[in-house]
């Protein structure tokens, strides 16, 4: 009986160290990162490395001064809510049709962006924006952006739309409403904690999408991910104010992640698990 | 009569629905079918250092055979992509039991352990470039301090793949784990019980029963982290471009730089088109393993 208790109370205290093990690997290097960032400039490169310092903001300072930050912060917002918008507009509808009619082949078209090399429609959008002329433009990166968040809106929301018991339709349905106004007024108000989830992942992916920015956006309307390189440039003497920049561009994803963290499983295997 | 009127009333219904699906069904098309069709196209183009463009048949995919750096980048992307998987999924399970037996988890733990991966990989980049720096970086002091030889990382030949695996496996080991944590969840809690009843060890109930159960989820984990890993591109392209030299040029990489530094557009669609069918092959292969595993 105290053997068992015992046996018992070693297997709890070995797992709980290997959580905490689990948790210092997964945390020091964020922690470090953000520590960098508040490090006086003199002590970012010092070796060996400090961890007892005056925190200070300088570094965040150097950076809106050096560096137009703002101007890519602002570029990566438009580029960001205007194709999570343009992912929830076509997305919901579809999501809703797909569910209901058990068709499923439009959703599984989406889902090739999700498994093909971005390279393989960076090089066709290349050639056709250039054409037209709208390399650099806000639309040609938004709608390429809609890319990624257009199969996170249908998929996330598939399942919360095949929650809803179809009774409810045929009600609505023998009352004579159309099928749009069964999404607007009685589907949609039924899934808006998945619209919000769905709304958050896709913003979550579009804001840290790297490879079409890279391509498609020019000077002005370079995103903060795309403009990273501008950043090391910077940072190659500057460790500090990298660090400060990584840790502003982080910030946002993060924040928005720890909010929906219950429903992020689900969400991101894009309904291959239940989470 | 009422026939009639209830086909009427069906016929409506379905188009109601393809005007609802048709959005983003054409939005699809236009953003990545048509595109893709016109990459093939491209595929059988060569464009000149005028940026002249002329039909070549075959001429981009027989040069692709002969080319030494295509053979070398499957050749990185394979390991990379063997080395992660391995990585990620091993780890990947211990911290799922490691989470599952802590029973409750609060939502600010959780939070810390998806951190990672709902951060831009560009920015996993930036921190690990600082960490790993040969000679002021954190990483090796820690290694110097417990009397181990410290490393070049990034900047070694030899040692940037398994770097850059770490840095991704960094990232993506919790996400595996949550997957994985999620299936561990599902398992009806009787057959640990008649485990234990039979006095079977801690370990051999694991490698008996909960493994062989966990065997479908652990394909799909696998399934999405390849999908991912064989067309690798971020961390590489912020840490090292391929280098040093070519050690890290994986088959994106090599392609995107193709078209989009030396601007060969028709070779680089070649490229991709042929990345793209292995990463389609390797997810359908997985597909059947799924099958072949699942109870």
């Amino acid at each position: 009986m105290t053997d068992a208790a015992t046996t018992d109370r070693w297997i709890r205290w070995l797992n709980t160290m290997q959580l905490v093990l689990a948790g210092v690997l997964i945390m020091a290097p964020t922690v470090w990162m953000v520590l960098s960032s508040f490090k006086p400039s003199f002590e970012v490169t010092a070796y060996p490395p400090t961890l007892i310092f005056t925190p200070t903001l300088d570094n965040y300072v150097e950076l809106t001064k050096t560096t137009p930050f703002l101007s890519y912060a602002l570029n990566s917002i438009i580029v960001t809510v205007g194709s999570t918008a343009l992912g929830l507009l076509f997305g919901i509808p579809a999501a809703f049709a797909v569910s209901w009619t058990r068709i499923s082949w439009p959703a599984i078209l989406t889902l090739a962006a999700r498994m093909a090399p971005g390279t393989l429609f960076l090089l066709p959008w290349y050639v056709m924006f250039r054409q037209v002329g709208m390399i650099g433009s806000y639309t040609a990166l938004i709608l390429s952006h809609a890319v990624i968040t257009l199969p996170i809106v249908i998929w996330v929301l598939m399942p919360s739309f095949d929650g809803i018991p179809r009774s409810v339709f045929e009600a609505a349905q023998v009352d004579g409403c159309s099928v749009t106004r069964i999404l607007w007024r009685i589907a949609l108000p039924l899934v808006a904690s998945g619209v919000a989830v769905s709304a958050i992942l896709a913003f979550v992916f579009s804001w840290n999408y790297f490879l079409f920015a890279l391509v498609l956006s020019n000077g002005d309307t370079k995103t903060l991910i795309a403009a990273a390189f501008n950043f090391i440039g910077e940072g190659s003497t500057q460790w500090g104010a990298l660090m400060a920049a990584a840790t502003l561009i982080a910030l946002p994803p993060l924040v928005l992640a720890a909010l929906v963290q219950r429903w992020l499983v689900s969400g991101l295997t894009l309904g291959a698990v239940k989470g | 009569m009422s026939n009639t009127a209830a086909t009427l009333t069906q016929d409506r219904q379905r188009l109601e629905m393809a005007a609802l699906s048709a959005p983003a069904v054409i939005f699809t098309v236009a953003m990545i079918a048509f595109p893709v069709v016109y990459t093939i196209w491209l595929g059988f183009q060569t464009f000149s250092s005028t940026g002249k463009q002329s039909f070549a048949g075959l001429a981009n995919y027989s040069k692709l055979i002969s080319d030494y750096e295509f053979w070398h980048g499957l050749w990185i992307t394979i390991a990379l992509f063997v080395l992660s998987l391995a990585l990620q999924l091993v780890f990947g399970v211990w911290l799922a039991l490691v989470l599952f037996h802590a029973k409750r988890l609060p939502g600010i733990v959780r939070s810390l352990f998806i951190s990672p991966f709902m951060m831009p990989p560009v920015v996993a980049g930036m921190m690990w470039l600082v960490i790993l720096d040969p000679s002021l970086g954190a990483a090796n002091y820690i290694l110097q301090s417990f009397g181990l030889p410290p490393s070049d990382w990034l900047a070694s030949p030899s040692w940037v793949i398994p770097t850059v695996a770490l840095i991704d496996s960094w990232q993506w080991t919790p996400y595996v784990a949550l997957i994985v944590l999620g299936g561990l969840q599902s398992l009806p809690p009787s057959v640990y019980e008649a485990a234990q009843i039979d006095g079977a060890s801690p370990f051999k109930t694991f490698q008996r029963i909960t493994l062989p159960l966990l065997l479908p989820t652990i394909v799909t984990a696998a399934i999405l982290r390849s999908v991912d890993l064989l067309r690798f591109f971020d961390i590489i392209y912020i840490t090292t471009q391929g280098g040093p030299g070519n050690a890290s040029n994986t088959l994106n990489i090599y392609g995107f730089r193709v078209g989009f530094e030396f601007f060969n557009i028709g070779y680089a669609s070649a490229l991709m088109l042929t990345l793209t069918a292995i990463v389609f092959g390797a997810v359908l292969a997985f597909n059947r393993l799924r099958g072949a595993v699942a109870w």
